[in-house]
Order: structure tokens, then C-alpha cells, then sequence
């Protein structure tokens, strides 16, 4: 079963850079949500009840719920609806994706370390690749965020291998992930959407040398 | 003790949130920075050791430069007070409350004996960062605070995920930096170097090296001067205190040698940037932190190197520290005079403010590394390291590249204090208020570079080698 979650999260990676539409992003993180909340019951049944329950909670009602519906408001209120202008095609950033992706495979083949569980690890490397390639690649800054949310999907995927003995770590990333999302999903919701409708990156160009 | 310097810290921005007057908040504000300085000499008198608090020690590495920042944090408050006078009373409260929460997060960050800990108190330095650099409230502001936090966040979570690597490693056993160089010693050196890669990327955005320096120019830049001296080096030290107790996990392993060979190459980057952006650059503010990417290059260059270059990296900091802050400070004053900063349209600031202008050059050429500079003993060691390690390319090539700093770097300093300009600012008061403190600054990097007392010698060579 909690290998099934895993390709099924390795799925949604996947199809990160093939997709266009904003409202599939929002798809693909809400499910991510859904499936890092399947994992953590699998993975972490020894945990104390209580921070079993805090983790369930973080990641059910806030990355599976809230901040698929703070997205999806943002898609409505601002009216972007697709990569209009894509810094490159499809294609490219599914060829880069599955380089990322045998990448990933490769060192976490050549690690092969008995002291960490060798899935999560090659999984979290492969979801932090595909959100760098998502920054990197796509110029609206919508995608961005995504791509960061990606990112930190990836290391709260993580943090769950070395949570079983470190549960501390994992609340550590629960932190990571309601401060930071919070706080960003906030600029963007309130400053950066208010003033800039249907923005890209290299609208952004008031600081430079 | 340290945990009362929190308390004191929350207490006085939560009072600062609340002061319903200017006056109010100044006296607030002037309690919290005594009682830092307070803090900081009672910390040198009383040696170092353990503190109350599980996850602090009170090391020579902390104490270091908790006392550097004790030095320039009452400094650039009080040109703060100066240099904000059209802010309503609400931005004021935010941004001295802000301040405050930097300096304790900082604070957090040198005291800090746990990876996780530090982590999470760099963490907290975003938080503040960001809101001071959203002072002004305008579009670059925003655009400044946006690419901030959005970097910042990216990098603390690459971050994390080497924290992690490390907490893998450990086994459940504690994440204190002592903890981790005897699990280190044993682990897979292939592990090592992902999580030493993870680290030194994403704190590389709080260092202000490659390859996430852009994020700490751009905010410099938006920035108010005042808040730029404590970014560009109080907040970059962190960064480097952060990277500096990892390297020291990586000594006890087998790939301390490829770990430092990371560091070279990341500060031999940066300093190649510094160089070439030095010159394309318009804007004072970035000029100079494009300088500061450029002395944590060669910083980060010889905490690779080891040896006695560690100790050299550790003085070119400190001497950094309080050079950069002097030449931002000052930089507050030109810049507000001339009403921007504009290298093409900055010149004659030796007839709008003489001492100001002496400053600069003074300042300047001590931060080329002239002698008696202590950044010229730094880069000496440095230059020396490499030579005995026969390390010829990377000498030549960073020789060949200060050589490119120097030129860009005295070529501003030049142009802004003889450069023939149209519009000329009136001729300002020398303000011995603001100017005696940017003088206490160069003097203390004098008291670093000429006298260097006995005990300091010593404290900073315990800092390169005290693990």
C-alpha cells in the first residue's frame, strides 16, 4: 500500500510538467496533500497518538485542503487560467522532468544507504528537481508558487523516512511548510495579485543592476 | 542568562508594537541595544560554557560575533532614527520591532550547538528580513520582498532537506554539531556530500555567496541604508556561522577535502561575480553589496583552504563586518542627501560633506585590504595558504579578479566624492552625532588590523579551531 502511495506520488511529478492548466496544478498539489496524509498514516503508526494526529491534521486540512482552495481563489480572482507564456514548450520540461527523474534513481542507487529508507529519499529528490524545473522553466510567477509548494512537498515527503526516529523533524517541516506557505501564499494572495493581474516573472524587473 | 536575552528581545518589540509615541519607541529601542552591549561584554568577562538552554552554547564562534553585532546593531538604529523621518509612527513600530527580532534571531543563530536549531532561527531571519524590506511600502519593495521570501524559502527548504540527511545519519541520536562529526565520521561519504551540497546552497541566500547571492543585493537595494548595514553583515554572518559549524562535521570525514574543494569553488564564484558586477552596476547600495559577495567569496575561499586560512577567513569577516556597516552607514547619508543612488549621477561629495567623504576613502581602502586593514592580513594568510598548498591557478585567478575589484571599487569611491555632477547637494553639516559612531566603526577595524591585543588574537584563532 505505501508503495502504491509512493508511485502515485511519483505520478503527479510526472505529470507536473506536462500539464498547462492552472486549475490541474491545484489538482495535482491538493492530491499530493491527500497521498502525504495516506503516507503518513502508513509510516508513522508508532508515533504518540497526538503528533500523529498533528501531522494527519497538517497535512489533510492544510496542504490537502486550504491551500488548494487559497490557489484556486487566487485562479478565480485574478482570472489566470494556463501557462500562456511558458518559458519553454511541453516537450522540453518533460524531458528535463525524466532526466530529473533518472537522476534521482542514479545517486539513490550509488547511495544505497541502509541507515535511510532509499524510496522516500530518490522520491523527495525527484519532487525537489521537479519544482526547481517548474521555477526555473515556467515565467508566471502562479507557477512558481506551485513549484515551491512542490518542493516542499518533497521534504515533508522526506522528513517522514528519518520521522519514525526523529518525530522532532517532522514538526520541524510542519512548521517549515504552514509558516512559509502562510506567509507566501499571503504576499502573493494580498500584495503581489492585488497589484499585478496576470503577472509573470519578467514583469518583475524593477530591481536590477 | 540567554534565555532572559529572548525574553528581553520579545518583550521590547512587543513594547515597540505598542508605544504610542516616537519618543516612546526610542527609549525602548535604546534599552534593548544597551542591554545587548550588556550582554555581550558579560558574556566575553565571564569566558565561554554552557548556557541554560539545552541547544545554545555560549562558544567562542558565538560569542564572537554576537559581540560584532552588538557593535553595529545600536549603530544602524541609531542612523535609523536619523534617516527615517517621513514614515508614519506605524511603519516606524514595525521597523524597530523588526530590527529587534533580527538581532534575537541572530542571536539564536551564532549560540545555536544544533543543526536543526539553527535551521530554525536562520528561518526566523527571513520572517524579519522580509518585513524590513517591505518598509517603503512601494512596487520595488514589494517586488524586493517577493523575491526575497520566494528565494530565501527555496533555499531554507534545499536547506532542510540536508538537515534531514544529516538527522538520517545520526539515527536518532541528537543533531548537535558534536553529535553529528562522530556519526559523520562513519557514514556513507557519498550522503555527506548531497547534505554538505544541500547546506552550503541554501544558506549560500543568507551568506550572500553563490549561488543564491542575487537575493541578498536585491534586498540590500530595497532596503532602508540603515537596515543594509545590518543585512549585508550581521544577517550574512549567520549565514556564514551556519556553514562554518558544518564544514567543521565534514573535517572528521572522509570528503573534508572534496567539502572544502565545494567551498572554493562556490567563493571563487563569488568573487568572479563581485568583480564583474561591480562594474555593470548603477546603484550604489547594490555596488556595495555586490562588494560584500566578494569578501564572503574569499572568505568561503579560505575556510576551503583549512589551516591557518580558516583563521584568516574568520578575521576577514569580522573585519568585514565592521567596514561594510561604516561604508552603508555613511552611503545612508550621501544617498539621502543626493535624494538616490545613482552611481552615473552621485560626484563632488568631498564639497557637500568633507568628513563624510574621508570616510568613504578611508573606509574604501581599508575594505581593498590596504595595510593597516585587517582584511590585508586576511588575504595575505589566504594568498599564503594557497601558495604552500600549490594551489598556483586559483591564486593567480583570484589575485587577477581583486585586482578587477579594486579597480571597479576605488573607481566608485572616486567618482562619488570628486566626480563633477550636475545637481550638487547643499553643503550638509559635518554632524559629529552621525559621524562619530561610522568613526568608532573604522577604528575598531583598526584595533582588528594594527593593534590586534593578545586575547583576541587568540578568541579568533580559537573560533578556527576550537572543535
Amino acid at each position: 500500500m505505501l508503495l502504491a502511495l509512493i508511485i502515485l506520488y511519483v505520478v503527479t511529478l510526472v505529470y507536473l510538467p506536462i500539464t498547462e492548466r492552472f486549475r490541474n496544478y491545484t489538482i495535482i498539489i491538493a492530491l499530493q496533500g491527500w497521498i502525504l496524509m495516506g503516507i503518513a498514516m502508513l509510516r508513522l503508526h508508532t508515533l504518540d497518538l497526538w503528533e500523529m494526529a498533528f501531522v494527519v491534521a497538517e497535512t489533510l486540512v492544510f496542504k490537502a485542503i486550504i491551500v488548494p482552495v487559497i490557489l484556486m481563489r487566487t485562479i478565480s480572482r485574478t482570472g489566470i487560467n494556463r501557462i500562456a507564456a511558458s518559458g519553454k514548450s511541453q516537450f522540453n520540461a518533460l524531458v528535463l522532468s525524466i532526466a530529473a527523474l533518472t537522476a534521482s534513481i542514479i545517486v539513490t542507487y550509488y547511495i544505497a544507504d541502509p541507515t535511510i529508507d532509499m524510496v522516500f529519499f530518490g522520491v523527495s529528490l525527484y519532487a525537489l528537481l521537479s519544482g526547481l524545473i517548474l521555477i526555473t522553466l515556467r515565467k508566471r510567477i502562479f507557477s512558481h508558487m506551485v513549484g515551491f509548494l512542490v518542493l516542499e512537498n518533497g521534504v515533508f515527503l522526506f522528513s517522514m523516512a528519518v520521522g519514525v526516529e526523529l518525530p522532532a523533524l517532522i514538526n520541524i517541516a510542519i512548521m517549515l511548510d504552514i509558516l512559509i506557505s502562510v506567509l507566501m501564499l499571503g504576499v502573493f494572495l494580498t500584495k503581489i495579485g492585488g497589484s499585478m493581474k496576470n503577472i509573470d516573472s519578467d514583469k518583475l524587473t524593477m530591481i536590477k543592476d | 542568562m540567554l534565555l532572559a536575552c529572548f525574553i528581553i528581545a520579545v518583550i521590547s518589540a512587543a513594547g515597540v508594537f505598542a508605544a504610542r509615541t516616537d519618543g516612546m519607541l526610542k527609549w525602548l529601542c535604546s534599552g534593548f541595544y544597551l542591554l545587548q552591549t550588556a550582554f555581550a561584554v558579560y558574556i566575553i568577562a565571564a569566558g565561554t560554557g554552557e548556557t541554560e538552554l539545552l541547544f545554545f552554547t555560549f562558544d567562542r564562534t558565538g560569542v564572537l560575533f554576537h559581540a560584532l553585532m552588538a557593535v553595529v546593531s545600536p549603530v544602524a538604529f541609531g542612523y535609523s532614527l536619523w534617516y527615517l523621518d517621513r514614515e508614519t509612527h506605524v511603519q516606524k513600530q514595525l521597523y524597530h520591532a523588526l530590527f529587534i527580532l533580527l538581532c534575537a534571531s541572530l542571536t539564536g543563530v551564532y549560540y545555536s550547538n544544533n543543526i536543526a536549531v539553527t535551521w530554525i532561527f536562520l528561518e526566523a531571519t527571513t520572517l524579519c528580513t522580509a518585513g524590513i524590506i517591505y518598509h517603503r511600502r512601494t512596487q520595488r519593495s514589494l517586488e524586493a520582498t517577493w523575491k526575497y521570501i520566494f528565494v530565501c524559502s527555496v533555499g531554507i527548504a534545499i536547506a532542510y532537506l540536508g538537515v534531514l540527511l544529516f538527522g538520517g545519519l545520526s539515527h536518532g541520536a541528537d543533531l548537535s554539531y558534536a553529535g553529528l562529526a562522530e556519526s559523520a565520521a562513519k557514514a556513507n561519504p557519498l550522503f555527506l556530500q548531497l547534505a554538505f551540497v544541500f547546506i552550503v546552497a541554501g544558506y549560500s541566500c543568507k551568506m550572500e555567496v553563490f549561488p543564491l547571492y542575487t537575493i541578498g543585493v536585491d534586498a540590500n537595494m530595497a532596503a532602508p541604508a540603515p537596515a543594509s548595514a545590518l543585512i549585508s553583515t550581521v544577517l550574512v554572518n549567520g549565514g556564514f556561522v551556519s556553514i562554518l559549524r558544518v564544514y567543521r562535521v565534514m573535517e572528521s570525514t572522509a570528503v573534508s577535502q572534496w567539502a572544502g574543494n565545494v567551498l572554493i569553488v562556490a567563493g571563487l564564484i563569488s568573487v568572479l561575480t563581485g568583480a564583474v558586477f561591480m562594474r555593470r552596476t548603477n546603484h550604489f547600495k547594490r555596488f556595495l553589496s555586490y562588494s560584500t559577495v566578494e569578501n564572503m567569496g574569499i572568505a568561503l575561499i579560505g575556510l576551503g583552504l583549512g589551516g591557518f586560512a580558516v583563521f584568516a577567513a574568520v578575521l576577514h569577516v569580522a573585519g568585514h563586518t565592521v567596514l561594510k556597516s561604516a561604508m552603508f552607514l555613511q552611503a545612508s547619508r550621501a544617498g539621502k542627501s543626493f535624494g538616490h543612488y545613482q552611481v552615473k549621477r552621485l560626484g563632488s561629495y568631498i564639497n557637500v560633506n568633507r568628513p563624510g567623504a574621508v570616510v568613504f576613502m578611508v573606509a574604501g581602502l581599508l575594505l581593498l585590504a590596504f595595510p593597516p586593514s585587517p582584511l590585508f592580513i586576511s588575504e595575505i594568510v589566504i594568498f599564503r595558504e594557497m601558495a604552500m598548498q600549490e594551489k598556483w591557478i586559483l591564486l593567480a585567478v583570484t589575485v587577477l579578479l581583486l585586482c578587477s575589484v579594486m579597480y571597479n571599487f576605488a573607481r566608485n569611491i572616486v567618482r562619488l566624492c570628486y566626480n563633477h555632477v550636475r545637481a550638487v547637494p547643499p553643503v550638509e553639516k559635518p554632524g559629529y552625532g552621525l559621524l562619530v559612531p561610522v568613526l568608532v566603526l573604522i577604528a575598531a577595524a583598526f584595533v582588528l588590523g594594527v593593534w590586534q591585543p593578545e586575547w583576541l588574537t587568540v578568541w579568533i584563532k580559537g573560533v578556527a579551531g576550537q572543535y
